[in-house]
């Protein structure tokens, strides 16, 4: 793969050289996080529709937590700090498996017992991490919270292509049961659907998803990329259709305007952090326009 | 089409420690329409979510099945976040496509959607959200998911919750439609007068079977005169019209 992503970045590089696109894509770190960007962007936009739909935003923010975690395991078993991949994954996705099953056998609301594990999963993470990058590196701490764009090597990009990959694969077949489950679990199951196995496989892939973004939007800020694009796209749609389509633009250009804006412009902002507050920026609008324009307002019964 | 007929055979259903089925047995006929009546929490829904596999049971529930293996369940209600933006035909794409409904519905879906709604007079509202409909027409939505693909047996739980009389009339004249085609209805139904009119067999459940048979055998019955003080009512009401 790296010779393809090497063919594509050569190719971005000598667009910028003849002047087609602008000078900031002269950099390599440049042209990665925009390659990333445009991947993330419409997977976090239409995953972050179901996310939506089945109140699962708290549930994205847990993982991202246990992320920290996963993290401060992989340093101190020896892994890259810069790509801790297989102790993020096993643990976030033994994290989410835990929580799901807990959440199936207990009678306690689902927002409560997600809120246990978010705060648990919060204080083990930053206790581990504080702890390891105050051996290590000081900087990882600020890496995985906040995403940070220009450390985005080959690794992190096949990580991400082959999470969109499964992600896409399984999502998108399964997209219409996953509703359908959510709306009425009994006329679900009656159509022939595992209503608890469908459970099991959206939250793996909520989280396979959410561990292959912290590097670029940042363990406590993927939550947001999930649910913000989706929310604006709710306040201006009536149709499952519009609400997917929109919620995908707005994902996608939050990633690439919170990614290209901070260089064009030389602000000291974070890649995660500028794209959450694009993403942010949009929601407001979004919401303002549903105010203004009658048309809009009645979106939303 | 040929509906299945169905036999439960001492089917008993506790959840902790309470009793919601003891020993039902009774049978329903395939192309009937079948209703079963009883008292709030005796044990209905429970025994129709038994026969379709979703609480666990003893005791034997036999569905004798022919080519069609489908089953149109209408569950009571549709709880769900009313601001969700899912218009009518996305709910109805989503119970029946394998093409994410975000895609649009599919070519082979769009005549069966478009004449189950117009069936249940919902033609019109095939582009509303689903949250900004009535109680009633939520009830029309969910009985017309229930006609694709073609069912054999159709399981109501209450559907006529909420209709006006209109909506009534368009869901009766469907369901003796539907057993007029060979398909069998088991549903739950609260209206007796409904129920002595169409109903071909009744069962009276209140955690037993209390009642069973030919409804207007049975609704005649001293014990159904004690189960239903309104049947008196209804039973002059009944006369006067005649």
């Amino acid at each position: 793969m790296s010779a393809f992503y090497e063919l594509l970045r050569q190719y971005i590089i000598n667009l910028a050289d003849q002047g087609i696109i602008h000078y900031t894509f002269l950099y390599e770190f440049v042209v990665n996080g925009f390659l990333c960007a445009l991947v993330v962007g419409p997977l976090l936009g239409g995953i972050g529709t179901m996310v939506v739909i089945k109140r699962m935003a708290f549930f994205s923010q847990a993982i991202g937590n246990a992320a920290l975690t996963g993290v401060a395991i992989g340093v101190m078993i020896g892994e890259s700090y810069t790509a801790p991949y297989v102790s993020m994954f096993s643990f976030c996705i033994l994290f989410a498996l835990l929580l799901n099953f807990s959440k199936n056998r207990t009678k306690m609301s689902s927002d409560t017992l997600i809120g246990v594990f978010l705060s648990i999963s919060l204080a083990i993470g930053a206790t581990t991490l504080l702890w390891v990058s105050a051996k290590v590196n000081t900087h990882i701490l600020d890496t995985v919270m906040f995403g940070s764009i220009l450390t985005v090597n080959d690794t992190d990009m096949n990580v991400l292509l082959v999470t969109t990959l499964i992600t896409a694969c399984v999502a998108l077949p399964l997209y219409n049961q996953m509703l359908l489950a959510s709306l009425n679990p009994s006329l679900a199951h009656v159509r022939g659907i595992n209503v608890h196995l469908l459970e099991y496989v959206f939250v793996l892939l909520v989280t396979i998803l959410t561990v292959a973004c912290v590097k670029i939007v940042g363990a406590v800020l993927v939550e947001a990329l999930l649910l913000i694009p989706a929310a604006a796209a709710r306040n201006l749609n009536r149709s499952i259709r519009g609400f997917v389509a929109w919620s995908v633009i707005f994902s996608t250009a939050s990633c690439l305007i919170g990614i290209y804006a901070p260089m064009r412009w030389d602000l000291p902002v974070p890649s995660g952090g500028a794209i959450i507050l694009t993403a942010a920026m949009i929601f407001v609008v979004t919401m303002i326009i549903r105010m203004v324009m009658p048309r809009y307002r009645e979106a939303s019964i | 089409m040929q509906g299945p007929s169905i036999k439960f055979e001492n089917v008993n259903l506790s959840l902790g420690n309470t009793r919601i089925l003891q020993d039902i047995s009774f049978s329903i006929r395939p192309g009937k329409i079948h209703c079963i009546i009883g008292v709030n929490g005796g044990g209905k829904t429970s025994l129709i979510l038994s026969m379709l596999g979703q609480m666990p049971h003893s005791g034997n529930i036999t569905i004798d099945w022919h080519d069609n293996r489908v089953i149109g369940y209408v569950p009571q209600t549709l709880e769900f976040d009313k601001t969700l933006p899912v218009t009518v035909r996305d709910f109805m794409g989503m119970t029946c496509q394998r093409r994410p409904v975000f895609l649009g519905i599919a070519r082979s879906r769009h005549s069966q959607i478009a004449a189950v709604l117009d069936r249940v007079g919902l033609t019109s509202k095939s582009k509303s959200i689903l949250g900004s409909l009535s109680g009633g027409e939520r009830q029309r939505v969910l009985f017309a998911q229930a006609l694709i693909p073609e069912p054999a047996l159709l399981v109501l739980d209450e559907p006529m919750t909420g209709l006006d009389l209109a909506g009534r009339k368009i869901l009766e004249t469907s369901i003796v439609d539907f057993t007029n085609a060979g398909g069998t209805v088991v549903w739950i139904n609260h209206d007796i007068a409904q129920v002595n009119e169409i109903a071909d067999t009744l069962t009276y459940i209140d955690r037993k079977v209390l009642l069973d048979g030919d409804p207007r055998q049975v609704l005649a019955s001293g014990t159904a005169a004690h189960l239903f003080p309104s049947l008196e009512l209804f039973e002059k009401q009944a006369t006067t019209a005649n």
